[in-house]
């Protein structure tokens, strides 16, 4: 049966791959250049080679030894942690084990895999599942498990968070949300981060804001008091008074990503019905948002022309060049500005400041979006609730604060923030309010169509090919055209 | 009666083995062949055939996948993409198409036209982008093509007063034609300058005696002796392009804009291939590509009839020995 499903999980890729490319190679997608994995880049480059490293740890000769496998990713090299967490746990949690009196014993065997492609490792799992030789425990996105759960390659763990309520209490309430499909858990977070609006604070003094004004800007956006109103009146300011050139007051994602649907959130967009799990577009907010993204080009000229689908390398430089006033991305884009593209810290701190995404308007609420990674545990798996135990283990402030400091990603536990490790980091003790006011993306086995759908009528938008009137209609009837019952429209 | 039903089997049998004694040979050394074909080329058509009548994706897994009809099929024809990227398909093959002959009949005939020595250097480069790796080749044009202040084609235009501009976002057409055209032109040089070479030179020769000019000895000698090459360049080119989206993945990814430059195939590879999500939808990948296959049928069936593809490969009518 494994033998069969085996060759059939190669045999429906490749059936696939040789009708549609029978005069062409088939490179795989390029992904983005940066740290996140959350979104597929327009943007060409080199595709890179995937590092696959090992690690096991301490062997173990006596008792009942159980070997647990596990697979994680970066694709950033410095989230090396994700894997060396669950090695490291597997000391803590044979203490335990031992102090049961169990005769149990595990040793971990963890792969770490870093500059490869994100859907190249997504579909190894899925292969790895189909032919039954998935490992115990997988790293992935949160919104990953809608299509393995649906598939049954994960298993749930609410009866054995029930089992184990000590285990993950200090996780941070907010972010369960994005570890269930239809009201099941299905994964653990492992890591978070949120996406801020970054600002030049000299080319803001240079407009004649004040050192206080320009200090204050994230608490006045916290409060709700500056608004994505006034954001966009600045940057129209700051390119009349040619503060910034045309085009370069505001610079959102250049290529297609889960960023876009802050500013959708931000206009009271939902995008799933917790009742019934269902997709939802909130037709209002989807012309808001597309009206700012069409207006910001077209009207305002406060981001340049045929943006979305330009590259992101060369994204980074012109904004590292000090010359574009707003830009949101990830906080882990700060590290990356000071690492890869050699902004001194020191030259950081003095002129970029961070904040939330403004409010829509007055009297709404700020707003970000979090991409949590998660750990699930697979169905394969003949040790599962020994696979969930060493996660709680992985679990710990003194963990996942090396792994956030290092890889520049916000704690997923509320007691890090206390941690030294974590406080001692000038710039996550700073951010981490933010994941306050985080969202995030559906669970939900659609979202890819979802997204590509609203993605690309956001393209047309910004390119002037339709209005965002027209484009809200017809992005709406696609959706339903799609996804049929699986879709609320409001 | 009795000695019928014996007679039966006896004759099957000497049937069977006349029959492997006739063409037993043949079918041994065809074997490796037809195991070939069988393998990588009839059965993944049969399985993609199959595939689009089901909603296998990686949500449904192998084991929760159930037969549809014809949803998938059903819900191409209700998408307002799919009148946007025929479009885009059939613009894209005709124009890199016409490109691609055009180019390469020119590079052909002007190559063996010069002495031999120019003539092949200029082959041999024209050949480089087929010989330089996909992705290398497509990242040399999205470097060239950057936006401004970057990239080697604002740079040189410039002093034209061309304004400079992100080429890919602008005129995404524009490259992606001449990133496809450039390679395939190479192909048909290849073959039509062989053709070229292969026509007897008692022609040329003949004609210059008669006072004909180059054009008059192209127009009446050179192209009416290569329509078979430029047929068999035409329908193989247009059924390679139907299936090749390599370089618009790397380029533009299927962009700007509401689908700027994603074609048939592209969108097929999107959809069953290659999710970020993680939910490959398999089995409307499949019927996207068994759509693909029809229209590449009917194309090249129209093609062959157009060309008098019959008459091209009859006998000739005067054998010269």
């Amino acid at each position: 049966m494994s033998a069969r499903r085996s060759w059939m999980a190669s045999a429906i890729p490749l059936s696939l791959i040789f009708a549609m490319s029978a005069c062409s190679t088939t490179p795989s997608p390029a992904e983005e250049g940066s740290a996140d994995p959350s979104g597929s880049a327009a943007a060409p480059a080199p595709e890179p080679s995937a590092v696959v490293e090992t690690r096991t740890s301490e062997t173990i000769t006596e008792g009942d030894v159980v070997t647990l496998r596990a697979w994680t990713i970066g694709p950033d090299a410095p989230s090396f942690y994700r894997r060396d967490n669950l090695i490291d746990a597997a000391a803590a949690l044979n203490e335990e084990l031992e102090a049961e009196g169990s005769d149990q014993r595990v040793v971990v065997e963890a792969s770490f895999e870093s500059g490869g492609a994100w859907a190249d490792y997504l579909q190894k799992v899925t292969l790895a599942a189909e032919s039954g030789q998935a490992p115990d425990i997988v790293l992935a996105g949160h919104e990953n498990m809608a299509p393995w759960a649906s598939a049954g390659y994960l298993v749930t763990l609410d009866d054995l968070l029930a089992q184990y309520p000590d285990a993950f209490a200090d996780v941070i309430p907010r972010l369960w949300d994005a570890m269930k499909l239809q009201g099941v858990t299905y994964a653990i977070p492992q890591d978070t981060e949120a996406r801020p609006m970054y600002y030049r604070k000299d080319l803001l003094a240079e407009l004649g804001w004040s050192e206080e004004d320009i200090e204050s800007l994230p608490d006045r956006v916290r409060s709700g008091e500056w608004t994505m109103q006034d954001l966009v009146q600045t940057a129209q300011e700051a390119v009349e008074a040619g503060v910034v050139d045309e085009g370069k007051g505001w610079y959102h994602r250049p290529t297609k990503g889960h960023d876009h649907y802050m500013f959708y959130y931000a206009n009271g967009g939902r995008m799933q019905d917790p009742e019934s799990g269902k997709l939802v577009i909130t037709r209002d907010a989807l012309e808001k948002h597309f009206q700012l993204h069409y207006d910001a080009v077209n009207t305002w000229n406060i981001t340049p022309k045929n943006f979305l689908g330009s590259d992101f390398r060369q994204w980074h430089e012109t904004v590292t060049s000090g010359t574009v006033l707003f830009a949101n991305a990830g906080t882990w884009t700060w590290a990356e500005w000071i690492n890869t593209y050699e902004v001194p810290e020191e030259e950081q701190w003095e002129n970029v400041g961070f904040t939330l995404i403004p409010a829509a308007e007055p009297g709404g609420e700020p707003t970000t979006l979090s991409h949590p990674l998660v750990y699930m545990v697979t169905e394969a798996s003949e040790n599962q609730e020994l696979a969930f135990r060493l996660l709680a283990k992985a679990t710990t402030p003194e963990l996942n604060s090396r792994h956030s400091v290092e890889s520049a990603h916000l704690a997923v536990l509320t007691s890090q923030i206390d941690d030294p490790t974590y406080a001692e980091d000038e710039f996550l003790a700073a951010a981490s309010y933010m994941s306050e006011y985080t969202n995030f993306i559906p669970n939900h086995p659609d979202y890819g169509a979802y997204d590509e759908v609203i993605f690309r009528f956001l393209s047309a938008v910004q390119a002037g090919e339709m209005s965002p009137a027209e484009a809200t209609e017809a992005a709406i009837q696609e959706l339903q055209a799609q996804l049929g019952d699986e879709l609320i429209v409001e | 009666m009795v000695g019928q039903e014996q007679a039966m089997p006896s004759a099957r049998f000497s049937a069977i083995s006349g029959f492997w004694r006739n063409h037993g040979t043949a079918l041994f050394f065809m074997l490796p062949a037809l195991v070939v074909t069988l393998v990588l080329f009839l059965a993944p058509a049969i399985i993609t055939l199959g595939l689009a009548f089901t909603d296998t994706a990686t949500a449904t897994g192998l084991s929760r996948w159930e037969w549809i009809g014809w949803a998938n099929f059903e819900q191409l024809l209700r998408s307002s993409f799919t009148s946007i990227i025929l479009r885009n398909t059939v613009f894209y093959v005709s124009t890199t198409l016409a490109l691609n002959i055009a180019l390469g009949l020119g590079l052909a005939i002007l190559s063996v036209h010069v002495r031999e020595g120019p003539g092949r250097f200029f082959r041999a480069l024209w050949l480089l982008p087929r010989i330089t790796p996909s992705v290398v080749y497509a990242l040399m044009w999205v470097w060239a093509s950057a936006s401004p202040p970057f990239g080697i084609i604002n740079q040189v235009l410039a002093p034209f007063g061309v304004e400079p501009r992100a080429w890919l976002s602008t005129d995404p057409w524009l490259i992606v034609i001449m990133i496809n055209g450039f390679v395939g032109a190479s192909f048909g040089m290849i073959v039509f300058t062989s053709a070229i070479q292969s026509i007897p030179e008692d022609l040329f020769r003949a004609a210059r005696v008669d006072g004909a000019s180059a054009w008059q000895i192209v127009r009446r000698i050179t192209l009416p002796l290569l329509r078979w090459p430029i047929l068999f360049v035409f329908v193989y080119q247009a059924m390679s392009l139907l299936a090749s989206y390599e370089y618009i993945l790397l380029t533009t990814d299927g962009g700007p804009g509401l689908y700027g430059t994603e074609v048939w195939s592209l969108w097929a590879f999107h959809t069953a291939l290659n999710s970020y999500y993680g939910n490959l939808q398999f089995g409307l990948g499949a019927a996207m590509a068994t759509v693909l296959v029809l229209i590449g049928i009917v194309v090249s069936a129209s093609l062959l009839r157009l060309f008098h593809f019959g008459s091209l490969v009859s006998e000739p009518r005067v054998e010269i020995s």
